[in-house]
């Protein structure tokens, strides 16, 4: 079966991902211009990369982005 | 007419360059091995042309536009770019595309019903560039990129991608183009990559696919669903289409494992194969 997978949310995270960036957590500018929940923008903003693998981001976007948060 | 001369099996990890240090030093050095004699066995194989199957990790393509199957039409390829050669450690380069036979093999499926989307650009990450870092040190043979998707669900299925590679196979022997052709694939084995289960790996699961692939025994793989593999292989584990695509294009071919290390640090169980008549 097909997990949930969120369009807003891969789409920002693909925004990022394609500038080499890694960061803890994203900023009010770099969601600027995308409609995202408020659970998704809360899950950006803190970097909580449980959440946003629930929400339908996918894991590799997550962990190219988000990479100082895992522990390996 | 050209003739398969040489095929070989990989995982990529951006880590296994980019972070050398933190693996262990005689896992490190015992994959390092696997790798730099696939390289030896592939440069005495001669090969004019590297077709490669691999996958992207939405670098290149994105939720707006997944294909299935990809074949780059690039004249090159960034392997790395500057910006993921950082991450991967590796200094940034070009490799030469070979648009007339890339070009030959996306017309030649169209015709036969493999309906591969196509790209004019692509950025590679560690799927290529880590590699072809070890396998193609001077980077002087040019490759075709056959690009599966496996990465963002639904995929392909895993029977579906032996048959594209079977068909790629048989297209490269039937081309007047070139004469002699290397394949490879990377991706796999077992890693959690980005999950909540970030950094498991399946050393059982992983060695029973080495097992199938060094019997030539690929049936139970093809046989093998999404679902089955995310729970054994984990979402990383999707990419063996890859390596499935390439078996498809030697059938009968056997696998000759030359290093197998379920590297903790790098996430990732990792193997080197030649594969042989």
């Amino acid at each position: 079966m097909t997990p949930a997978v969120s369009y807003p949310l891969n789409k920002v995270l693909t925004a990022v991902a394609r500038q080499h960036a890694m960061k803890p957590a994203l900023t009010d500018e770099d969601l600027v211009g995308h409609t995202l929940s408020d659970a998704e923008r809360a899950a950006l903003k803190t970097g909580d990369i449980d959440a946003l693998y629930r929400l339908g981001a996918n894991p590799y976007l997550i962990r190219r982005v988000f990479r100082a948060r895992f522990k390996i | 007419m050209a003739e398969i001369v040489a095929a070989a099996l990989t995982s990529h990890a951006p880590l296994i360059t980019g972070k050398p240090d933190i693996a262990r030093p005689e896992q490190r050095e015992r994959l390092y091995a696997g790798f730099h004699e696939l390289g030896r066995r592939l440069a005495a194989a001669r090969p004019e042309l590297i077709v490669m199957f691999v996958n992207d990790h939405l670098q290149n393509f994105p939720y707006s536009n997944l294909p299935a199957f990809c074949i780059g039409l690039a004249d090159e390829y960034d392997a790395p770019s500057a910006g993921g050669g950082t991450f991967m450690r590796i200094p940034p380069r070009k490799l030469r595309g070979d648009r007339d036979v890339a070009l030959a093999l996306l017309e030649a499926g169209l015709e036969a019903g493999f309906d591969f989307a196509y790209s004019y650009e692509i950025e590679s990450w560690d799927e290529l560039s880590v590699p072809l870092h070890f396998l193609t040190p001077n980077g002087d043979v040019p490759i075709v990129p056959v690009y599966t998707n496996c990465a963002a669900p639904p995929l392909p299925r895993l029977r579906r991608c032996h048959e594209m590679g079977a068909f790629v196979g048989a297209f490269l022997r039937g081309n007047a183009r070139v004469r002699r052709v290397a394949l490879v694939a990377s991706g796999g084995i077992s890693h959690w990559v980005g999950t909540p289960e970030t950094g498991r790996i399946n050393p059982e699961w992983d060695q029973r696919v080495l097992d199938h692939i060094a019997r030539a025994d690929i049936e139970p793989l093809l046989k093998l669903t999404h679902a089955e593999i995310e729970r054994d292989g984990g979402n990383g584990g999707q990419e063996i289409r890859n390596w499935v695509a390439l078996l498809g294009a030697v059938p009968g071919w056997k696998g000759e494992p030359l290093a197998y290390e379920p590297v903790a640090e790098w996430i990732t169980g990792c193997a080197t194969v030649w594969v042989h008549p």
